[in-house]
C-alpha cells in the first residue's frame, strides 16, 4: 500500500521530466530537476517496502535471477517479480537520466567555485565536460534518446504494480481496468505532491521567476484531468461490478461503501473525486493557499484509495472464515511515517548540496537564449 | 467566402468535383450491396453494420474530441488545421441514419433482447435494467443528440469566428469544449459497451471503454492525417505547414498506436492470467478455428508494423509515410472492430465475403463524401483564429 | 615541467546571433578541427557546423533489440530449459507473463547502453585534463559566453590569419590555448589502468562487505532479530508446553494420509477371505514384477524358490511352489506380508495396498510357470 504510494509519486517526477519534454513544453525547465530528484527519493523509499512485505528481508537476494546453490531460478511468471524488474529498471534509468541532465551544470558549478574541494568533487562528477557543441548535439540526442524511453518505462511501471492486484482472481481487485486506472492515479497524486513542495521550494529560494503561478496552474489542470480519469475508473469499475452480475463483485463494491471501512471509502470520493473539481475554477488554480489545500486532500486521498484497495477487499475475500478487520499497529504507523520522514531527508539533502534547478535548461529558454535569424 | 491574401495568404479553394463524385460513387457501390446484403444474409449484414457504425462513430466523435482538446489544452501547433477535423466530424451527423436499419433489427443481433432467455437466465436478467431495448434506444438517440448538439455548438463557433475575428468566441469554444471532453468520456465508453460489448451479454472487461476510445483516438488522427497531408501537398491549406507540423501528427499516431497495444495487451494479460472461465471465454472464442489468424494479423497490422514504420524521426516528417500509414492504421482499425463484433455471429471461423467488402467501401464513401459537401461553403483554415499565426510559425 | 605546446586559438562571443554568425562563417573558410563551446545548446549550431547527423539513435536501436533477445533468452532458458517448475498449472514457458520483464530488460539495455556508449565512446569521458580545462575561456563558455576553438593542427591554421577572423568576426576576447605535452592523453581515459585498479578494489570490497553482511552480520545480535523467530520449528524447545518439547505426538487414533488400518490384524482366517482386487493387466504384472524383485527376491529368490541371496546370513525360506502355498489364497498371502510368519517380518510399511496385491499377482505367475496345466496352452 506504503509501497504503491510512494512509487505513484516517484513517477509524477519522470512525467514532468520525461514527458512534458516529449511534448515540448517550455514550463517544465523550471522544475524538471527537482521533479527527477523527487523520483529517485520516491523510488528509494517506495523500495524499502517490498524488503518489508517480503517477510524475510535477509533474503531479498532471491528475487533477482543468478545462479545459486539451489540451482533455483526466480519466477518470472510471478508480478511481484515484475515488479523487482521494472521498479529497478525505473530506478536505474531515472537514475541515469537525472544525472545526464546534472553533468552540464557540474561543470557550470566546477568552473565557477573557487574551493578546491569543490571544484575536484564538481570536476570529477561533471566528468570533464567542456560544452563542445559536438557533444551536445549527441547529448541532446540521448535526452530525447531516454526521455523517450523514460515514458513508457513511467507507464509500464505503474502498470506492473498495478499487475500485481489485477492478476489476482480477489473481487475488487481482478479487474481490467486497473493498469491505466494506477496510472492516472499515480499521475495524479505525484502531481500533487510535486505541486506541495514546488510552493515550499519557491518561497525558500526565491525561484517565484522561474516556478511561476502559470507553472503552478498548468499542474493544478493537470491535478484535474487526472483526477477526472480516476474518478472515471471507479464509475466504471463500479458499473461493471453491477453489470457482471458477480455476487462477489457486487458485494465487494457495496462493501467499500457501506461497510467498515465505509469511512476510507468517502474520505477517498471526497478527496480524489470532488476536490480537484474545484480546479475548474480559475481563481482557485491560481492561488497558493488553496491550491496547497486541495494538494494535500488530494495526496490523503490517494493513500486512502491504497488502503480501499488493498485492505477493504482482503477483508472480505472468498474465506469468510478469514474475514477480520484490520487495525494498523503502531510499528505500521511508525514505518509510514518514517518513509515520509526519509524521503524529506532525501530532497532536503538534494536541495543543500546539488542544483535545484536545472542551470543549463533554464538559460536555454530564457528570452534571447536562442538564435532570431535575423538577417544584418 | 472572402479569398484575401490579408489571411495569411489562404486562398479559399474548394475540393474539385470529382472527390465528392469519388465519394458518391463509393458510397452508392456500397449501399447498393449492403442493401442486397441485408435482403440475402440479414443477421450477417447487421454485424457489418455495427462494425460500420463504430467505424464512423469513432471517426467522428473522435475528430470532434480532438477539436475539444486543442481548445481545452490550448495547443498552438494544430490551429492550422483544426478546421479540416471539424470536417471529418460531421460523420457525426449521418451516425443515427447508419444506426437505423439496426434500431429495427435489435432482436437479430442482440441475445439479451430475447425475452425467453432474460426469463432463463438468471446472470442476464440481473442485466435487465440496462439491458433492454428501450433503455438501449434512448441511450443512443440521447448520445447522438449530445454529439450533435456538441458538434453544432463548437464548429459553428468556429465558423463565426471566420468572419469576425472575436476572440471571445475562443473562449466560449474552450468552455464547451471542457464540458464536451467528459460527456465525451463517458459517452465513447457506453457506446462501446453498448455496441460490441453486450454482443457477448455474459462477458465484461472494466478496460473495454478505454480499449474503444484507443482505437477512436486512432482513426481520427489516421483519418485526419491522411487528409491534412494530402490537402497540403495540393495547396489547400496555408504554406508554412511543414515537417515540424508532420512530426507532430506523426509523433501522436505513433504514440496511440503504442496506447492502444498497451491496452490490449493489459486487458489480454488479465484476463489469461487470472484464468477465469467467465472471461477467459472471450478470447478463447477469438483463437478458436480461423479467428486465431485474425487475432495474429491484427497484433501485426495494428502494432507491429506501424509501430516500425513510424520509429524513426525522418519517417514521422515524410508527407508519403504519414499517408501511407494513416490508410494502414485505418484499414486495422476497421479489422480491430471487426475482430471485436464478428466472433459473436460465426464462432468458427472468420467470414470474408462481398458483404464484408461492401461495409468498407460505404465507410470511406461516406467519409470522403460528408467531408467534401461539409468543405463546400466554408474554408479549409480557421482563418478567424487569434492563434493562427503562432501555429504556421510553429517549430519544433 | 616539459614545454607547452599551442593548442589552439580561442574567441569568445557575447550573444547567441554572434556566434551562429561566426561559425557559419568559420566552416565556410574550410576549417574542420574546431569546436564550438557554449553553456547549453543554441539551435541551429548543428547545421552552421555542419555535424553529420548523430548515430546514437541506430546504437540505441540496436541496444534496444539485444536487450529484447537477452531477456527472451534469459526467460526461456531459466524456466522452459534449465529448472522447469510448474506454477498454478501455467504453461512452462508463459510468454505473456514474461512479456513485462522483458520490455524493461529491452528499455534498460537500450537507455543505460546509449548513455555509456555516448559518454565513454563518443565523448571519451570522463576526463578532466583537456587542454581547454582551466583557462578563462572555459569559465567563461560554462557561464554565460559563446566561444570558438580553432586548433592548431588543422590544415589551414596559420595564426596570424585566425585572429584575424576572429577580430572580424566581431570577438572581443582572443586567446591561445596551451597544454603540456604529457597531459594530452587521446587514448579513452576510461581504459587507463590506475581507473582499472579502482574498479577491482572497489568489487573486491563490496563483495567483501556483501558477504560479510549476508553472512556474518545478520547472524549477530541485534541484526538477527527475524532470525529468531517466536514460532515453533522442527525439533526446537518450546516453553509453551509443560515438558518443553517443541516436537509433540499425534493424537491418539492419527492416521497417515492415504492411511487405512489393517482391519484383519492378527487373523488369518478373515484375511484368507480377501479376494485380489487387481486385474492381471500388463501395468500391475510389471509392477509386481518391479516391486518383487525388490523386497521379496533377496530371501525368496527371483522365481520364488527359496534361493536366497543372503548367503546363510538369513535361514532360506522354504519354497513359494509348495502345494500349501498354492493352495492359500490371496488374502492369507496379503496377511502374510501385512505380518510377517515366522522369522519373516511384516512388510506392511515398505509396500503400499495396491503393490502388495501386485505381488501376490506377480507370485501367482511364478507358481503357475511351474505347475502349468495343459489347459494353459491354448
Amino acid at each position: 500500500m506504503n509501497f504503491v504510494f510512494w512509487v505513484g509519486i516517484g513517477h509524477a517526477g519522470t512525467l514532468i521530466s520525461a514527458i512534458l519534454f516529449l511534448l515540448r513544453q517550455k514550463w517544465r525547465n523550471g522544475i524538471a530537476r527537482f521533479a527527477e530528484g523527487m523520483t529517485i527519493f520516491a523510488v528509494m523509499t517506495a523500495g524499502i517496502f517490498p524488503l518489508i512485505h517480503v517477510g524475510r528481508p535477509w533474503l531479498a537476494g532471491y528475487l533477482f535471477p543468478y545462479p545459486n546453490q539451489h540451482s533455483i531460478w526466480v519466477n518470472f511468471t510471478s508480478p511481484l517479480l515484475w515488479d523487482v524488474f521494472a521498479v529497478s529498471t525505473y530506478f536505474t534509468v531515472s537514475f541515469v537520466f537525472w544525472y545526464v541532465g546534472l553533468i552540464p551544470d557540474f561543470a557550470a558549478l566546477r568552473e565557477k567555485t573557487s574551493n578546491k574541494i569543490k571544484h575536484i568533487v564538481y570536476s570529477i562528477f561533471s566528468l570533464g565536460w567542456r560544452g563542445s557543441n559536438k557533444h551536445w548535439q549527441n547529448y541532446e540526442m540521448v535526452y530525447l534518446i531516454l526521455a523517450g524511453f523514460a515514458t513508457p518505462l513511467v507507464l509500464s511501471v505503474h502498470t506492473i504494480v498495478s499487475f500485481d492486484f489485477a492478476v489476482s482472481i480477489i473481487p475488487g481487485w481482478h479487474t481490467t481496468i486497473f493498469p491505466p486506472y494506477f496510472v492516472a492515479g499515480a499521475v495524479f497524486s505525484g502531481f500533487a505532491m510535486v505541486q506541495n513542495v514546488l510552493i515550499f521550494v519557491r518561497k525558500i529560494f526565491n525561484y517565484e521567476h522561474i516556478i511561476t503561478i502559470d507553472t503552478l496552474e498548468k499542474m493544478n489542470k493537470i491535478i484535474l484531468l487526472t483526477g477526472t480519469l480516476v474518478g472515471y475508473a471507479y464509475a466504471m469499475e463500479f458499473f461493471i461490478a453491477w453489470y457482471s452480475g458477480v455476487q462477489a463483485e457486487q458485494f465487494t463494491f457495496i462493501n467499500r461503501a457501506f461497510g467498515p471501512y465505509a469511512w476510507a471509502y468517502w474520505i477517498m470520493i471526497s478527496c480524489n473525486v470532488i476536490s480537484p473539481q474545484l480546479f475548474w475554477f480559475k481563481k482557485l488554480r491560481r492561488s497558493l493557499v488553496p491550491m496547497f489545500i486541495i494538494a494535500v486532500f488530494v495526496n490523503v486521498g490517494m493513500w486512502f484509495e491504497r488502503f480501499v484497495i488493498v485492505i477493504s477487499s482482503l477483508s472480505r475475500d472468498f474465506l469468510p472464515s478469514s474475514w477480520a478487520y484490520f487495525t494498523p499497529t503502531a510499528t505500521d504507523f511508525a514505518i509510514l511515517i518514517g518513509s515520509f520522514g526519509l524521503f524529506f531527508t532525501l530532497v532536503l539533502l538534494f536541495t543543500k548540496a546539488l542544483p535545484v534547478v536545472s542551470i543549463a535548461e533554464i538559460k536555454a529558454v530564457v528570452d534571447g537564449a536562442q538564435p532570431t535569424h535575423k538577417e544584418h | 467566402m472572402s479569398s484575401s491574401l490579408t489571411n495569411f495568404g489562404y486562398q479559399q479553394k474548394e475540393l474539385p468535383v470529382k472527390v465528392r463524385n469519388i465519394g458518391l460513387a463509393l458510397l452508392l457501390i456500397g449501399l447498393v450491396l449492403a442493401v442486397i446484403g441485408y435482403f440475402v444474409e440479414p443477421v450477417r449484414s447487421m454485424f457489418n453494420n455495427i462494425i460500420l457504425l463504430t467505424f464512423i462513430i469513432s471517426i467522428g466523435l473522435g475528430s470532434l474530441f480532438f477539436v475539444a482538446l486543442e481548445y481545452v489544452t490550448g495547443a498552438i501547433w494544430s490551429v492550422p488545421f483544426r478546421r479540416v477535423m471539424e470536417f471529418l466530424a460531421a460523420t457525426l451527423l449521418i451516425v443515427p441514419i447508419i444506426a437505423l436499419p439496426l434500431l429495427f433489427n435489435l432482436h437479430d443481433i442482440f441475445h439479451w433482447t430475447h425475452p425467453e432467455v432474460m426469463k432463463t437466465d438468471k446472470l442476464l436478467a440481473g442485466k435487465a435494467p440496462y439491458l433492454n431495448e428501450e433503455f438501449f434506444i434512448v441511450r443512443f438517440l440521447v448520445f447522438a443528440a449530445l454529439w450533435i448538439l456538441f458538434y453544432y455548438a463548437i464548429t459553428l463557433t468556429s465558423k463565426k469566428q471566420d468572419s469576425t475575428k472575436e476572440t471571445k468566441l475562443t473562449r466560449r469554444n474552450i468552455k464547451i469544449s471542457a464540458v464536451f471532453i467528459p460527456v465525451f468520456a463517458l459517452t465513447v465508453s457506453f457506446t462501446a459497451i453498448d455496441w460490441l460489448m453486450t454482443l457477448e451479454p455474459h462477458w465484461f472487461s472494466t478496460i473495454y471503454g478505454v480499449y474503444y476510445f484507443s482505437g477512436t483516438v486512432l482513426a481520427a488522427l489516421a483519418a485526419g492525417t491522411y487528409a491534412i497531408v494530402s490537402l497540403n501537398e495540393k495547396g489547400y491549406l496555408l504554406k508554412g505547414l511543414d515537417k515540424d507540423h508532420y512530426y507532430s501528427l506523426g509523433a501522436l499516431l505513433f504514440a496511440f498506436v503504442n496506447f492502444w497495444a498497451y491496452i490490449a495487451f493489459s486487458q489480454f494479460l488479465l484476463i489469461w492470467y487470472a484464468n477465469l472461465p467467465e472471461e477467459t471465454i472471450w478470447f478463447l472464442q477469438r483463437w478458436d478455428g480461423s479467428w486465431k489468424y485474425i487475432s495474429i494479423l491484427l497484433m501485426i497490422v495494428q502494432f507491429l508494423v506501424p509501430y516500425f514504420g513510424l520509429l524513426s524521426q525522418p519517417s514521422k516528417k515524410d508527407g508519403k509515410k504519414l499517408k501511407f500509414f494513416a490508410v494502414w492504421i485505418l484499414a486495422a482499425h476497421y479489422i480491430d472492430l471487426y475482430w471485436l463484433a464478428m466472433p459473436t455471429f460465426s464462432k468458427e471461423g472468420f467470414v470474408l465475403g462481398w458483404i464484408e467488402l461492401a461495409y468498407p467501401i460505404l465507410a470511406v464513401g461516406i467519409v470522403v463524401l460528408v467531408f467534401s459537401l461539409k468543405s463546400k461553403k466554408s474554408n479549409f483554415v480557421a482563418i478567424g483564429d487569434p492563434k493562427l499565426k503562432r501555429g504556421i510559425e510553429f517549430k519544433l | 615541467m616539459s614545454e607547452k605546446k599551442l593548442y589552439s586559438y580561442t574567441a569568445l562571443f557575447n550573444t547567441p546571433d554572434e556566434i551562429i554568425h561566426a561559425v557559419e562563417k568559420v566552416s565556410e573558410k574550410g576549417y574542420k578541427n574546431y569546436d564550438v563551446n557554449t553553456p547549453y545548446p543554441v539551435h541551429g549550431m548543428d547545421g552552421a557546423m555542419k555535424l553529420p547527423p548523430s548515430k546514437l539513435g541506430y546504437i540505441a536501436l540496436v541496444l534496444g533489440l539485444s536487450g529484447m533477445m537477452a531477456g527472451l533468452l534469459m526467460t526461456y532458458w531459466m524456466s522452459a530449459i534449465d529448472y522447469p517448475i510448474n506454477i498454478g498449472g501455467k504453461p512452462i514457458f508463459s510468454f505473456p507473463a514474461y512479456i513485462p520483464i522483458i520490455f524493461e530488460i529491452t528499455v534498460l539495455f537500450a537507455a543505460v547502453g546509449t548513455v555509456l556508449a555516448m559518454l565513454l565512446f563518443f565523448f571519451k569521458l570522463p576526463n578532466n585534463s583537456h587542454p581547454l580545462h582551466g583557462t578563462n575561456y572555459m569559465k567563461a563558455v560554462s557561464s554565460d559566453k559563446f566561444g570558438i576553438s580553432i586548433q592548431v593542427d588543422d590544415k589551414l591554421f596559420v595564426k596570424e590569419e585566425v585572429i584575424n577572423l576572429f577580430k572580424e568576426l566581431g570577438s572581443t576576447e582572443i586567446n591561445p590555448v596551451y597544454y603540456d605535452e604529457v597531459e594530452i592523453n587521446y587514448k579513452n581515459k576510461i581504459f587507463e589502468p590506475k581507473f582499472i585498479m579502482f574498479l577491482v578494489v572497489a568489487f573486491i570490497l563490496t563483495s567483501g562487505a556483501t558477504y560479510v553482511t549476508l553472512n556474518k552480520l545478520m547472524f549477530m545480535v541485534p541484526f538477527d532479530w527475524m532470525s529468531n523467530q517466536e514460532k515453533v520449528i522442527p525439533q526446537s524447545k518450546s516453553m509453551f508446553y509443560s515438558d518443553g518439547f517443541g516436537m509433540r505426538t499425534p493424537v491418539e487414533g492419527t492416521i497417515a494420509r492415504g492411511h487405512i488400518p489393517y482391519p484383519y490384524k492378527g487373523d488369518l482366517e478373515a484375511a484368507s477371505a480377501m479376494p485380489n482386487p487387481l486385474l492381471p493387466t500388463k501395468e500391475n504384472m510389471k509392477l509386481g514384477q518391479q516391486k518383487y524383485d525388490t523386497f521379496c527376491s533377496l530371501c525368496h529368490g527371483y522365481h520364488g524358490e527359496g534361493d536366497s541371496r543372503l548367503r546363510g546370513q538369513f535361514p532360506n525360506p522354504p519354497s513359494l511352489h509348495s502345494e500349501k502355498v498354492r493352495n492359500w489364497s490371496d488374502g492369507s498371502i496379503y496377511h502374510v506380508i501385512m505380518e510377517g510368519q515366522n522369522i519373516m517380518p511384516a512388510y506392511s510399511s515398505q509396500l503400499t495396498n495396491d503393490e502388495k496385491w501386485a505381488v501376490i499377482l506377480h507370485l501367482r505367475a511364478l507358481q503357475r510357470s511351474l505347475n502349468a496345466k495343459e489347459t494353459d496352452l491354448q
